[in-house]
C-alpha cells in the first residue's frame, strides 16, 4: 500500500512537467526536437551558445508561460471542483457553483466596457469572483450557520443575476469592438499568457491550491454533513470557510487570467475518483495533477488543429466529454 | 460523567422538553424512550454540543458543557447517528478514521497511530476484515457497526446512540445491542441510546447492565429509573396510548428474562379473542 500511493504521487507530480516539457516543441512556429534542446541548455550554461532572439523568445515568453499558466489553470479549476464536491457533499457540483465564474465574466465584461480595453479585465474579473461567491455565501447563510443546500441556493441565485448582467452587457456594448472581446473573453483562451499574469493570476492560484492541499483530510470530514462532522469535533464554520476561501481564491485566479473554462472543475474530479477513489487526501491532488494535464494537451490540440486559435472553453467539452465516456465504460465507474 | 440539571429548549416558540434532569454514570446504559416526535433527539443534540439549552445546565464532567469548544466535546462524547447519509463510497477505514479529527490538528492526517486506533474500534465491533471495502456496499447493519466503530476510534468515554438499530433486520438488530453489550462490558463506556423499543433496555438489563430507562413524554421525563421499575403496563399505557403485557420467564441458566408484548392500542377496533391468556 506504502510503496503503491509513493508511485501513485510521484506520477502525480511527473506527469504535468511532462505535460508542460513536450508543450514547448508544439506550435505554429517550427522549432525542431535538438532546437529546443539547445534553447533549454542555453539557459543553464550561461551565455555559451550564441542562437537568435526570436528562438529564445518563442520559448522563454510565449510557450512555457503559456504551459505553466495552463497547468495552474487546469489544475486550480478541477481541484476547487474536487473540494466543493466533498464539501457540499453533491458530486455533480461543479468549481463555479458558488457563481464565481458568472462574477469574473462580469467584471471582465465591464471592464471591457469601461475602459474599451483588456487590461484592467484581470483585476474586474478576480474582484468580482470574489464578490460573487461573498454574496452566495451571505445568502446562504441563516441562523449564523450555513447549511450546504442554501449555499448552493445562494450560489445559483448568484450566478444567474451575473449572468444577466454579463447578457445586459453585451446588449449595451458596441458591437464592432467591444462585444468580440467580451464574447471571445468568454469563451476562455490562454494565447494571451505572459509572465505579467503569474503576479495577477498565479499567486491566488498557488495559494489557494497550498491551503486546500493543507486542509484535503478535513474534507473528508466535512462531506459527512455538518452535524456528523461537529460530533467529531471539527469547528464546521471555519473548516468550511478556509475551504471556500482558498477555492474561491484558486478559481478566481484562473478565471481572470484565462476567461471561464467549463468542464474542466466538473470532470475532472471525477476521473480522480475512478483512478484514485474517493479519499480525498489522494483525491485532492490527483485532480490538481490531472486538470493540470488535461488543460495542456486541450490548449495544445486548440493552438494545432486549426491555423487559427480554437477557445479553449470549446475544446474542453469537445475532447473531455468522449474521454470522459471512454473511461466511464473503461473502469466501470470504479465503485463510483 | 454527564448530567443535565433543569434543562429546556424551544425552537422558536414551540417548547421542546422543559425542566429535565437526569445523570449518567460510568459504565451505565441510559435509555431514553418515548413516541415519535417527543424530543429524543433534540436532547441528544444538546449534549452534543450542537445545540444549546434555553434554560438550565449540561455538565460534562462537572464542566459546563457551554465552556468546552467542539473539538474537546468530540473527546467526550461520541454520536452514532440515526441516519447516515452515504454520498461518496469512502473505504470502511477511511470513515473510522474520521472518528480520530478531533485528535488531530486542522492541517494534518491521519497518523500510523490513528490507523492502528482504527483497526482496533473495527475489530472490536468484528469487521476487521471489511478494513478495505467501500462502506456503501455494506448492509444497513453493517454499516450500522462501522459508525459504532468510527464512534469507538474518538476514544471517548461517553457515547450517545440514536436509533442505532432504526431500519435493521431481526439479526442485525441483535448483532448491534450484542455490541453494544461487550463495548460496555470491556470499556467501561456510558451509552445515552435514544430508542423505539423499550424492549431494548429489558434486553440489556437482562444481560446484566447496569441499566437506566427514561420515559420522555408531554416535554419532560415522566419516570427515571431501572426497566423493572419503570417499564410497567400502566406506564406504557400513558406514555404510547397502548395495551401491553409484561412478561417474564427464567431461562435455563437462572436468570430472568423480561419482555414487552405489546397487545392493541387503546382506540384499537381489532381485540384479542376473548379468554386469550398470555
Amino acid at each position: 500500500m506504502v510503496i503503491r500511493k509513493k508511485i501513485i504521487y510521484a506520477i502525480l507530480i511527473l506527469s504535468p512537467l511532462i505535460c508542460i516539457f513536450f508543450s514547448l516543441f508544439i506550435g505554429r512556429f517550427p522549432l525542431s526536437v535538438p532546437l529546443v534542446a539547445k534553447i533549454l541548455w542555453s539557459k543553464l550554461a550561461i551565455g555559451s551558445i550564441y542562437l537568435p532572439d526570436k528562438y529564445d523568445t518563442v520559448i522563454w515568453e510565449i510557450r512555457m508561460p503559456r504551459a505553466i499558466l495552463g497547468a495552474l489553470v487546469g489544475g486550480s479549476l478541477a481541484i476547487s471542483g474536487a473540494a466543493f464536491q466533498g464539501l457540499f457533499r453533491n458530486p455533480l457540483v461543479s468549481s463555479g457553483i458558488l457563481g464565481v465564474s458568472s462574477g469574473a465574466g462580469f467584471g471582465a465584461a465591464l471592464a471591457i466596457l469601461i475602459f474599451n480595453s483588456t487590461s484592467y479585465t484581470y483585476i474586474f474579473a478576480f474582484c468580482f469572483g470574489g464578490l460573487a461567491v461573498l454574496l452566495s455565501y451571505l445568502i446562504g447563510r441563516v441562523y449564523n450557520t450555513t447549511p450546504a443546500i442554501m449555499l448552493v441556493l445562494g450560489g445559483v441565485i448568484v450566478s444567474s443575476v451575473f449572468s444577466a448582467l454579463i447578457s445586459f452587457a453585451k446588449y449595451v456594448a458596441d458591437p464592432y469592438n467591444q462585444l468580440p472581446t467580451i464574447v471571445f473573453w468568454l469563451m476562455g483562451s490562454l494565447a494571451s499568457a505572459r509572465y505579467h499574469d503569474f503576479i495577477i493570476g498565479g499567486i491566488p492560484m498557488a495559494a489557494g491550491i497550498t491551503g486546500l492541499i493543507a486542509i484535503r483530510w478535513r474534507i473528508n470530514v466535512l462531506s459527512m454533513g455538518d452535524k456528523e462532522a461537529r460530533s467529531l469535533g471539527i469547528d464546521t464554520a471555519l473548516n468550511k470557510g478556509i475551504v471556500i476561501i482558498c477555492a474561491t481564491l484558486a478559481t478566481a485566479g484562473a478565471v481572470c487570467v484565462s476567461g471561464i473554462i467549463g468542464w474542466v472543475g466538473l470532470v475532472m474530479p471525477h476521473i480522480g475518483r475512478m483512478l484514485v477513489g474517493n479519499d480525498n487526501r489522494l483525491l485532492i491532488p490527483a485532480s490538481l495533477s490531472l486538470g493540470a494535464c488535461f488543460l495542456i494537451i486541450v490548449d495544445n490540440l486548440g493552438r494545432l488543429i486549426t491555423g487559427s486559435e480554437i477557445p479553449l472553453g470549446i475544446l474542453t467539452a469537445l475532447v473531455g466529454g468522449p474521454f470522459f465516456v471512454y473511461l466511464l465504460k473503461k473502469t466501470k465507474g470504479g465503485g463510483w | 460523567m454527564i448530567e443535565v440539571i433543569n434543562g429546556s429548549f424551544s425552537y422558536e416558540k414551540s417548547g421542546v422538553f422543559k425542566n429535565l434532569s437526569f445523570q449518567v454514570n460510568k459504565g451505565e446504559i441510559f435509555c431514553i424512550v418515548g413516541p415519535n416526535g417527543c424530543g429524543k433527539t433534540t436532547l441528544l443534540d444538546c449534549i452534543l454540543g450542537i445545540l444549546k439549552l434555553d434554560e438550565g445546565e449540561i455538565l460534562i464532567n462537572k464542566k459546563q458543557i457551554k465552556e468546552i469548544p467542539p473539538r474537546e466535546i468530540a473527546k467526550e462524547v461520541a454520536y452514532v447517528p440515526q441516519i447516515h447519509t452515504k454520498t461518496f463510497p469512502y473505504t470502511v477505514l477511511d470513515i473510522v478514521l474520521m472518528g480520530r479529527a478531533s485528535h488531530m490538528g486542522i492541517f494534518s492526517s491521519p497518523s500510523a497511530q490513528d490507523r492502528d486506533i482504527a483497526g482496533q474500534a473495527l475489530e472490536l465491533v468484528g469487521l476487521a476484515d471489511f478494513m478495505n471495502r467501500p462502506y456503501t456496499q455494506l448492509s444497513g447493519g453493517e454499516g450500522q457497526l462501522v459508525m459504532i466503530a468510527r464512534a469507538l476510534a474518538q476514544k471517548t468515554p461517553v457515547i450517545i446512540m440514536d436509533e442505532p438499530t432504526a431500519h435493521l433486520d431481526f439479526k442485525h438488530e441483535l448483532t448491534v445491542l450484542e455490541t453494544v453489550i461487550q463495548l460496555v462490558r470491556q470499556t467501561g463506556l456510558s451509552i445515552i441510546m435514544a430508542t423505539h423499543f423499550p424492549n431494548h433496555a429489558f434486553y440489556f438489563e437482562n444481560n446484566g447492565i447496569n441499566t437506566s430507562v427514561a420515559l420522555m413524554d408531554q416535554m419532560t421525563f415522566s419516570a427515571v429509573g431501572r426497566p423493572t421499575e419503570i417499564l410497567s403496563e400502566d406506564n406504557l399505557m400513558s406514555l404510547y396510548q397502548i395495551n401491553a403485557k409484561v412478561v417474564s420467564c427464567l431461562l435455563d441458566n437462572n436468570t430472568e428474562l423480561r419482555q414487552i408484548v405489546p397487545l392493541n392500542t387503546v382506540n384499537s377496533r381489532v381485540t384479542f379473542e376473548e379468554g386469550c391468556k398470555i
